[in-house]
């Protein structure tokens, strides 16, 4: 397939030349930008040039520079190293059912000698307050841990 | 076919070394010799004169900054190419779709070209077509290529630079140069059918 013909009517867009002295006018255009660029710097260009001038300022080698680079790096690793890792406390939640009322729970209690007494004490959620007779959400039981003197043990 | 550009290489040289010895008057040079091509490129990628003429600013003086990495592994030429193709590419994804031809007139010369007598009336006034007519079609039809179609076909078509000189530039092989071109021809063909058999 010869693409010749389209080689040819493609080549007369070489004709579409911009206007009468454009050329000319593009150096000083260039020109003319240069010069705004110089007098109204870009924010990196300035930031470049501060750094630069700062860094020329205090005549320090660039391997010193480097140097302390590299002892900040192995420093900052050191450091990350030694630190003892922190045992996050654990958060257990475990949501309970009941599978019957909590007054037909049968309680089997062995060596009743043996136990430290505490109090029991069943907490209604306030927002929750049965209505119609339903418990939206069940109680909460909380063990105290002082003595329950003149509480009769395992008694609701 | 050779880039009209070939011959005064060495001249480059001394001006490249005189622009990195600080001299602002040899790149100035340098503008006036490369600019139209480079202008020619731009345009014929974007279809809008105001785009290349921003574009072209830009490219200048990127190459301006960089003047001073420029070694000299490749000649000023290619290397000016290479900024020049980067930057269009990078600024045809950005503008994406948002484009609005900008085009230049034709050159009155158009009308005596042998081959624009032979695509436009073919020997048959009925069939004539104006010269907006047939820019209008060319420049449609070369937006449709992608953006490696259509620089190949800016280079090698229009502006008329080598097989070899396209593949240096764009940092490919000859191989996909022509590969490119005959791919592009192709679909130039299904959309400027009318033009085809001159």
């Amino acid at each position: 397939m010869s693409h010749e013909p389209m080689h040819k009517v493609i080549k007369l867009k070489r004709y579409e030349q911009p206007p009468e002295g454009y050329y000319e006018d593009f150096l000083r255009e260039f020109h003319r930008r240069q010069r705004a660029e110089l007098l109204n710097p870009s924010l990196s260009t300035l930031l470049l040039e501060r750094l630069s001038g700062l860094f020329s300022e205090l005549r320090v080698p660039a391997m010193a520079f480097a140097g302390a680079a590299a002892v900040a790096v192995i420093a900052s690793i050191a450091i990350i190293r030694e630190t003892p890792r922190q045992e996050t406390p654990r958060v257990h939640s475990v949501s309970y059912t009941p599978t019957m009322p909590y007054s037909q729970v049968p309680v089997t209690i062995q060596n009743v000698q043996n136990m430290q007494p505490v109090s029991l004490r069943v907490e209604m959620p306030t927002s929750s307050k049965p209505q119609g007779g339903s418990m939206l959400f069940p109680p909460s039981y909380l063990l105290q841990a002082r003595p329950a003197n003149h509480e009769s043990p395992l008694s609701f | 076919m050779t880039a009209d550009l070939d011959t005064p290489l060495n001249n480059d040289k001394e001006l490249v070394a005189r622009t990195q010895g600080g001299d602002p008057g040899a790149f100035d040079e340098l503008i006036v010799k490369y600019t139209p091509r480079l202008y020619g490129l731009v345009y014929h990628m974007t279809s809008n004169h105001e785009d290349t003429n921003d574009l072209l600013q830009d490219i200048f003086s990127k190459a301006y900054r960089s003047m001073a990495n420029f070694r000299g592994n490749s000649s000023f030429y290619t290397w000016m190419h290479s900024i020049a193709v980067n930057m269009t590419i990078n600024f045809l994804k950005k503008r994406n779709r948002r484009q609005h031809p900008s085009l230049n007139d034709p050159d009155s010369n158009i009308e005596n070209d042998p081959d624009f007598i032979a695509a436009t009336s073919k020997g048959d006034p009925t069939k004539e077509v104006s010269i907006h007519e047939l820019q209008k079609k060319l420049n449609a039809a070369m937006q449709k290529l992608s953006h490696d179609h259509r620089i190949v076909v800016t280079m090698f078509d229009i502006q008329g630079v080598p097989h070899a000189e396209i593949a240096k530039i764009l940092k490919i092989s000859e191989g996909t140069v022509r590969s490119r071109l005959f791919y592009a021809h192709r679909q130039l063909q299904n959309s400027l059918h009318e033009f085809k058999k001159n």
